[in-house]
């Protein structure tokens, strides 16, 4: 267990100095998109008069090193600072998105995963049968569509022409959760679509790679019927690969999600992500893009730490 | 704005009133115009109005274009969401009413010294914010300040550069003091960035709270994302039915196009032009296409080979088949543009100058006038510009190949169009707004030294005349300059117009409109939630 | 009850029957499934739910047929080795690589496909099928299938250049990383977390946004391309020469030489707004690439006939050609086909947002951004480029999937 703790603990620190690099990075991204926030905000408006009064009033006139340290300086604090454009704090303006994209990454995530592991075992039991081939055929197509027209035919079929599901998943405070669940379920949906295909044929492929093994010819020789070859013999050593995936999607999901919000008009955080780069807002950029990085470090090592654990032999190394 | 009985006028008004042509509000103004009391207005109006609006109900209104970083300084208005949402909350010193004329907001009259170089507008002593303080001429004065000024920043200073001063007189007189005369500027006083904001007591304005004058207040609210509003019920005007306004920022085109389908909301800001006849046979919904003064412009730098020549220029205008591109790009959707920047619905508009049409034979015989036959250029243009820019500009540059023109079209980001591309490349497409009279259009981006003059155009008769016009409060006289600008600008001007855009926007069953509305802004001029009503 | 519904029942019976006295069981089991279905679907749908099914059988029919005589074209037009592999391909793989065959053709050949131009104006707006223009014209009257079969060498040639530099460079580094270790290992890996932990979309907005603008020219394209070119090589040189310093001169000469016409090259083909696109492509997946390759590569190092070969003394290049690569060709093939589709999507996504191919050259991607908003009154114009995409990518996973079971030394 203590090889555990050291690795967590060793893998944070490398996650800090990643998003000290990622930070890095974002801010010179953001200083040489063309145009800078006051022109942004001024748009067809802009003059040079009030172009050089907003720059001042945002303290654009600063060299760009000198507000990259401020910022830092703040955000070791745990201060991620003030939008430059609305003047509010950052933690207000993305805090209540992030829960929502939250929320919603984890609702595909209860749906997507269970059923994404059961279709795979079923797959690799079943491999090269018409079931087979007509669950892979449907996943693949549904990754294979943009995932706004995945969108948008749901849309059509479940919201216009049934009436079953609201078309937009507009949220208020007074929702009971049984509301929630309901306004918010076709894009949930729409990313269950998206993320399962990759998860199930993951799943499929860990299994059948572990098929030729000698141990799973000998549990078969012994005369253990098929779904029990797979569900006691492979699937426990095929976890480390499945978790792995499962937890790059699970960081789309929380990560690659604008489309769908723009779609269903839902209020989550790729949304502001988006217009505050349009807007040249460097402060909530960051702090988007460092949520997002840091959500992908702790869900690759969470990953790492599930591969260790549900293998005897990475758990105990000679 | 003379007191005088005009029989005429009263006949006009009263036909007006049953049609529905006309709001009880500009009904009462115009009548006092008239010169009659306002107890014989009221009883006019009663007998004349045909439209009766119930009141009630919350109205559920998708808007197009909001953006998380938006925020309350009017100073920055740009999207249509806070376009929307400040003529809904807040108020302005006139309004354009729905017959395109102008009317009183937070000011009751206005009158001019002869010169036109003073203005003083009377406000309205009933009007009060929503936090229950009267509106005093301090606030207006903070502000229009708010917009002028070195340490201003706003979008909208350039309206307000002729403003030498703007004093009270009194607590409900207003003196608005300029350098040289214009006759426009009650009209100048619509412009949405001009919005009436509390005063801080030292000169400037509480804009961050969100307190305004308008018909209704906001009760909670999210940039970019919903805002919800009640009824103010101290408000001046007449009007706002509804109980309650729900605005939701509905970028996407289908999102919008499916909530009002599904009875998501009741009214959205616009619709794509694609689905506009699919979205005509629903007999649940009443699509609205307004002709307005919108328009989609195409500069060319008149400083810069190869359009410094105006047999270019000409060669360029000639080569576009608008009909085409109105049909296919606007889906009928807009007005046939002549290269001068003033549209059928404004104020002055020249009806007897020719149309321009599609002449490709023409245009390669300019072009090799000028030594330019088999002309290549580019023409930049991003998808923020129009639903369709970019499609419109490829079908432009095929319409040209039979002109012998290559232009190729170059896709710019979206992001930061307005400060890369426009006014820095020699062709480009632009969208513009309305703009109230053709007086702050041609002051802001066709004088010689304006800073968006986006056509780089020196002419010194324009020029000449637009000064002249500004300050002329003789109706014919200023009508005949505006006429021979417009002959200069299409003529001369380096301003391919392709055309002026429709409002488009929809209802939902049950939402009903007076038979008029105005062309300022989609929607009703902005103003569909104080002017339109729930059927009972 | 209308002929139809006779002939269908009866067909279905009798095919049911059929397999069971010749004991096809999966068949038979299929078979009578459907007919099982077929009767409740007949019950809610009516007749034309059953014609809907008919139809797709009978397309599934005949995607079987024409898979099975490719196959077999295939195999006797193929040499006596690749004969013997391509019998075991299933039908799937033979239906993909039909797919593919067609759409590789289609692109090459597009000009001479394509009745009209990639541009041309031929008709009004949204002007329905008929016999000139097999799938109708588009908003600008544009004729529909002409865009489709350009869009198939634009967006494929696209996607295919992308993922295939995403690949050079990641499975480079990822090789590269696992055989020599260390210090190097870990700069690598540590990038490539750097870039990873940015989401996609949101990578490309940014870079899209820096160089879309007045920076998408020949020669910012080009230097850019050089110095990709160069990282790769210099890659490639590390590998190759190690410690000798002649080797070094002489492989950076090379590498000079050889990036610069590359860059060329790929100007004449491509244009800069494109070439930048393909770039932000690969510059995305690549990490993802090196993770694989190093994961697949690492477990592959540390097996004894490696070791025996470091014994031997011989170069990391050698052992990456001969030992290495061999061994993991697998899950990288089939990584690449997944990426394929992965960048295929990024390309339509950053169309939805703007960005993206140059207009009015036609992609798939924005073929359905174009139309999108129609499919909600039923109109089925968005859905053809959208089946398109659809269709190349199943056919690519089906290959892979095929190639994935050969290489597991599966038997059953």
């Amino acid at each position: 267990m203590g090889d555990i703790l050291g690795l967590v603990a060793k893998r944070l620190g490398m996650g800090l100095i990643i998003l000290l690099v990622i930070s890095i990075i974002i801010f010179f991204m953001v200083e040489l998109l063309p145009g800078d926030i006051a022109q942004a905000v001024l748009g067809q408006g802009a003059t040079p008069e009030n172009l050089a009064a907003l720059r001042k009033e945002m303290g654009l006139d600063q060299p760009a090193v000198l507000r990259y340290l401020h910022w830092l300086s703040g955000a070791v604090t745990l201060d991620f600072g003030n939008s430059i454009v609305t003047g509010a704090s950052v933690a207000q303006t993305i805090g209540e998105r992030f829960a929502n994209t939250l929320f919603l990454a984890a609702y595909a995530a209860a749906i997507a995963v269970p059923i994404s592991i059961v279709l795979g075992v079923l797959v690799a039991l079943l491999r090269n049968s018409i079931f087979d081939r007509v669950a892979n055929v449907a996943t693949l197509t549904s990754i294979s569509s943009p995932e706004f027209f995945l969108g948008y035919i749901l849309i059509l079929y479940l919201a216009v022409k049934t009436g079953m599901f609201p078309a937009i998943a507009s949220l208020s405070n007074d929702m009971s959760f049984g509301d929630l669940l309901y306004r918010t379920f076709l894009p949930a949906l729409t990313l269950v679509l998206v993320v399962t295909a990759h998860m199930m044929r993951m799943t499929r492929a860990a299994i059948i790679n572990l098929l030729a093994s000698p141990y799973i010819e000998m549990a078969r020789l012994k005369g253990t019927p098929p779904w029990k070859v797979i569900v006691k013999h492979a699937l426990p050593n095929a976890w480390a690969p499945i978790i792995n995936v499962v937890a790059l999607n699970l960081a789309y999901l929380i990560t690659g999600v604008v489309l769908v919000e723009v779609v269903f008009v839902y209020p989550g955080i790729g949304q502001a992500l988006v217009d505050a780069v349009s807007k040249r807002d460097f402060p909530v950029v960051q702090a988007c893009c460092l949520i997002f990085a840091a959500t992908f470090i702790l869900l690759n090592l969470a990953a790492d730490v599930g591969s260790i654990l549900t293998n005897p032999r990475l758990r105990h190394p000679k | 704005m003379k007191k005088k009985t005009d029989q005429v006028l009263l006949d006009r008004l009263a036909q007006a009133a049953r049609t529905g042509d006309i709001s009880r509000r500009s009904f009462m103004h115009f009548a006092a115009a008239a010169g009659i009391t306002a107890s014989a207005a009221t009883g006019l109006w009663g007998t004349s109005a045909a439209a009766n609006p119930t009141p009630g109900g919350t109205f559920r209104w998708g808007v197009h274009d909001g953006n998380t970083s938006d925020t309350h300084d009017p100073g920055t208005y740009v999207t249509r969401q806070m376009i929307f949402l400040a003529h809904t909350h807040r108020s302005y010193l006139t309004l354009i009413e729905a017959d395109n004329s102008l009317g009183p907001d937070l000011a009751t009259s206005w009158e001019a010294s002869p010169d036109a170089m003073q203005w003083t507008f009377e406000l309205n002593p009933d009007a009060s914010f929503h936090s229950g303080k009267p509106v005093t001429a301090q606030d207006v004065i903070d502000s229009l300040n708010h917009h002028r000024g070195d340490s201003s920043t706003s979008a909208a200073k350039a309206l307000l550069t002729d403003v030498t001063d703007v004093t009270a007189d009194g607590d409900h007189t207003v003196v608005v003091s300029l350098a040289r005369g214009n006759a426009d500027l009650p009209w100048l006083m619509t412009d949405y960035h001009f919005a009436i904001c509390p005063s801080n007591g030292d000169g400037t304005i509480d804009w961050k709270s969100g307190d305004g004058t308008g018909p209704y207040k906001i009760d909670s609210g999210e940039f970019g994302i919903r805002w919800e509003l009640t009824r103010h019920d101290g408000w001046h005007g007449e009007g706002a039915y509804f109980d309650k306004v729900t605005m939701l920022v509905l970028n996407d085109p289908n999102a919008r196009q499916t909530a009002l389908v599904t009875g998501d909301v009741d009214c959205v800001s616009l619709i794509e032009l694609k689905t506009l006849a699919l979205l005509q046979r629903n007999p649940d919904i009443s699509v609205d296409n307004i002709p307005s003064g919108g328009a989609i412009t195409m500069p060319m730098f008149c400083d810069t080979e190869p359009f410094s020549d105006v047999r270019v220029r000409t060669a360029l205008k000639l080569a576009m088949n608008r009909d085409e591109i109105i049909e296919k790009i606007a889906f009928g959707a807009a007005t046939k543009g002549n290269d001068f920047h003033l549209s059928p619905v404004q104020p002055y508009w020249p009806e007897d100058i020719p149309q321009r049409e599609y002449d490709p034979d023409q245009a390669k015989s300019l072009l090799k006038e000028a030594g330019q036959e088999g002309l290549s250029v580019n023409l930049s243009v991003a998808d923020s510009v129009y639903t369709g820019a970019v499609d419109m500009c490829v079908l432009y540059a095929e319409q040209a190949k039979a002109a012998g023109i290559n232009i190729k079209v170059v896709r710019e980001p979206s992001d930061g169009y307005y400060s890369d591309v426009w006014l820095k490349k020699p062709f480009s497409a632009v969208s513009w707004g309305a703009r109230p009279t053709p007086d702050v259009m041609f002051t802001l981006a066709y004088k010689d030294d304006a800073a968006w003059n986006e056509t780089r155009w020196q002419n010194e008769r324009f020029n000449e005349l637009l000064l002249q016009a500004k300050s002329e409060l003789d109706e014919t006289l200023r009508a005949e300059m505006y006429h021979e600008m417009c002959l200069l600008m299409r003529d001369d001007g380096g301003t391919l117009l392709p055309f002026f855009n429709n409002w488009v926007y929809a209802r939902g069953k049950g939402v009903k409109r007076h038979e008029q509305v105005a062309a300022s802004w989609g929607c009703d001029g902005a103003r569909a939630a104080s002017r339109w009503w729930f059927e009972a | 009850m209308s002929a139809f519904v006779i002939i269908y029942y009866t067909l279905l019976l009798g095919a049911s029957c059929l397999a069971a006295y010749f004991n096809k069981r999966s068949a038979f089991l299929l078979l009578f499934s459907l007919t099982l279905v077929s009767f409740i679907l007949g019950i809610i749908g009516g007749v034309s739910a059953l014609r809907i099914v008919a139809i797709l059988a009978g397309l599934l029919g005949l995607s079987a047929m024409v898979s099975y005589a490719f196959r077999e074209f295939l195999i006797a037009i193929a040499s006596h080795n690749l004969a013997k592999e391509l019998r075991t391909a299933p039908l799937t793989a033979a239906f993909g690589m039909f797919v593919i065959f067609t759409v590789a053709i289609a692109g090459i050949f597009a000009p001479l496909i394509a009745p009209y131009g990639e541009a041309q104006v031929i008709t009004s707006a949204f002007a329905p099928a008929d016999a000139n223009m097999l799938l109708g014209a588009d908003q600008l009257g544009r004729d529909v299938f002409s865009r489709l079969v350009f869009g198939a060498r634009n967006t494929v040639a696209l996607a295919l250049a992308g993922t295939v530099m995403a690949f050079l460079l990641g499975a480079l580094a990822g090789l590269l990383a696992a055989t020599t270790g260390g210090w190097f290992d870990q700069a690598l890996a540590r990038t490539s977390d750097v870039i990873m932990s940015i989401p996609s979309l949101i990578f490309a907005l940014l870079m899209l946004s820096i160089f879309g603008g007045d920076l998408a020219n020949d020669t910012t394209s080009f230097w850019l391309l050089t110095g990709f070119a160069g990282v790769v090589g210099l890659l490639m040189v590390t590998a190759i020469f190690e410690n000798s310093i002649v080797g070094w001169a002489v492989g950076l000469a090379v590498l000079v030489g050889v990036s610069t016409a590359f860059s060329g090259f790929m100007l004449i083909i491509f244009n800069p707004s494109e070439i930048i696109l393909i770039l932000v492509v690969a510059v995305i997946y690549s990490p993802r690439v090196f993770r694989l390759t190093r994961a697949v590569a690492g477990n592959v190092v540390v097996m004894d006939y490696i070791e025996a070969a470091k014994l031997r003394g011989e170069k990391t290049w050698y052992l990456i050609r001969r030992e290495i690569l061999p061994n993991s060709t697998a899950p990288l093939v089939a990584e690449f086909g997944l990426e394929f589709c992965f960048v295929f999507l990024l390309i339509a996504g950053l169309s939805f947002l703007g960005l993206g191919i140059q207009p009015p050259t036609a992609d798939w991607g924005s073929m359905v951004r174009e139309n999108a908003t129609l499919i909600s009154f039923g109109d089925i114009t968005p859905l053809i480029p959208a089946a398109a995409i659809a269709l190349l990518t199943v056919a690519v996973n089906f290959v892979v999937d095929w190639m994935l079971y050969r290489s597991s030394g599966l038997k059953v």
